[in-house]
């Protein structure tokens, strides 16, 4: 096989950016199976920042920031692609709306949040205002999407539907650096992870609660989540550390032989989590 | 490709000491895989985001990755803070700018090195009555705003003595009182 591109076994797998590569670490149950962790993609000239996944077309999608630019390749094999390389400054969350077919982004140099098509077409931007340091996204489609600002006089955490519209603020006391943002479907649980407070914390969405998972945490990046754990990627420990939601315990740790810092991290699910789609709705 | 017998079937990475690669078939482009800390690239010839430098002197002497210098105007939890190679800043905080973000930027004047950003660089915020041309930036270092004829103060917001009509964009006109029917 070429070594840039490393097709994926079946199974869940946790997908983050370290200097250069995107790499993975396939899940057993709730563990890591570090000792099989690999580069999925080389891309030794660039700096990728947010990683997501299609579930539908089993592809990752990166953000980019040396030569500012959104791009995809297969988990089974192909050469990137690059679908959005024009009008970008700092591109660094990414979230895809596998039910829509499209892709979200923000940029914290434009201070915008825009949407595309999957292959980068219908491009628009949806949150032009009140942005100073967005970074993460993720999307629960079809309800909407969720977006947090690290501006440090004024960090929050929004959402709004789709489309752009009925956008609210859901959290910004006692915020200090949201950098990370992963949601449970499933549960309805949107969790942060914060460099500043140095917690994880969650929030029903729906039900304005919010709960603390850990604290004391170093300094975390990314964050995602898959079942009763929560991962994050961790920039003083160089390493992707794994919590349990329930014991609110760290439970494992995995740190890359090459020690630099991790970026964004994702979960690449063996199937699409079920759900409505569209149709279903309409 | 050790299956074809020759003695230059295995040849040694064109990576840094300690560092792994592997070829892409297709174009039998050789990638290292394990640069030294601090460094990444095809050849380990770039630095991590947030450094820069030259570590395999490529062009011109080695320059070790070193932590990008941006007058304490970046904020660390940034990603791209500087250009990996040259080292200019990107991301200047507190309205700065500049190579190092060690000037105040269009239309800001203070001192960009001041410990407290507070007191780093203050809007110009000139007076568009009493400003040449209405313009927004003034000296960057005593943030006077360039005044009309006969116009005062640094944001150029007042006449001088003796003088009235600000409003008029012009500058500001002589008062022509009588001197002595006036008080002063």
């Amino acid at each position: 096989p070429r070594p840039d591109v490393h097709p994926l076994p079946p199974g869940t797998h946790l997908l983050y950016a370290q200097s250069g590569r995107i790499e993975h670490v396939p899940l057993e149950g709730y563990d890591m199976k570090k000792d099989d962790a690999k580069a999925v993609l080389h891309l030794p000239e660039k700096v990728v920042i947010g990683v997501a996944y299609d579930c539908v077309d089993k592809m990752i999608y990166w953000t980019e920031i040396t030569s500012p630019s959104i791009s995809k390749a297969s988990i089974q094999g192909g050469e990137p692609v690059t679908v959005i390389r024009s009008d970008l400054q700092s591109p660094e969350g990414i979230a895809i709306d596998h039910l829509g077919r499209t892709m979200f982004w923000t940029d914290s140099v434009t201070d915008r949040i825009e949407v595309a098509s999957l292959d980068g077409s219908q491009r628009r931007v949806i949150v032009d205002s009140g942005l100073v340091n967005p970074r993460a996204i993720i999307a629960d489609p079809p309800n909407g999407y969720y977006w947090a600002d690290w501006n440090r006089d004024a960090p929050k955490i929004e959402t709004s539907y789709m489309d752009g519209s009925n956008r609210r603020v859901l959290v910004k006391d006692d915020l200090g650096l949201p950098n990370g943002l992963t949601y449970d479907s499933q549960r309805s649980l949107l969790c942060w992870a914060d460099a500043g407070t140095h917690k994880v914390e969650c929030t029903n969405p729906g039900r304005g609660d919010r709960r603390q998972i850990m604290e004391g945490i170093q300094y975390p990046f990314g964050v995602t989540s898959f079942g009763k754990n929560i991962y994050y990627t961790d920039w003083r420990r160089d390493a992707v550390v794994a919590v349990d939601r329930y014991t609110g315990r760290e439970s494992d740790e995995f740190q890359p032989q090459k020690r630099s810092k991790l970026y964004g991290i994702t979960t690449a699910y063996a199937q699409c989590p079920s759900g409505q789609n569209y149709c279903a709705v309409n | 490709d050790a299956t074809r017998g020759t003695s230059s079937d295995c040849q040694p990475c064109p990576c840094p000491a300690g560092a792994t690669c592997a070829s892409v078939p297709k174009s039998g482009q050789v990638v290292c895989t394990n640069c030294p800390a601090g460094t990444t690239g095809k050849r380990c010839e770039l630095c991590d985001d947030g450094f820069f430098g030259d570590p395999l002197g490529e062009g011109g002497p080695v320059r070790a990755c070193r932590a990008c210098k941006c007058s304490d105007n970046i904020d660390p939890n940034a990603v791209g803070n500087c250009d990996r190679e040259t080292g200019e800043c990107l991301k200047c905080i507190y309205n700065t700018a500049g190579f190092f973000c060690d000037r105040c930027k269009d239309g800001f004047y203070g001192n960009p090195l001041a410990a407290n950003p507070a007191d780093k660089c203050k809007a110009c915020a000139c007076s568009p009555l009493g400003t040449v041309g209405a313009q927004k930036s003034c000296s960057a270092v005593t943030g006077q705003c360039p005044c009309l004829p006969n116009v005062i103060e640094r944001d150029c917001s007042a006449c001088q003595p003796g003088f009235f009509n600000l409003r008029s964009r012009n500058g500001c006109e002589r008062c022509n009182c009588d001197a002595i029917g006036s008080a002063n």
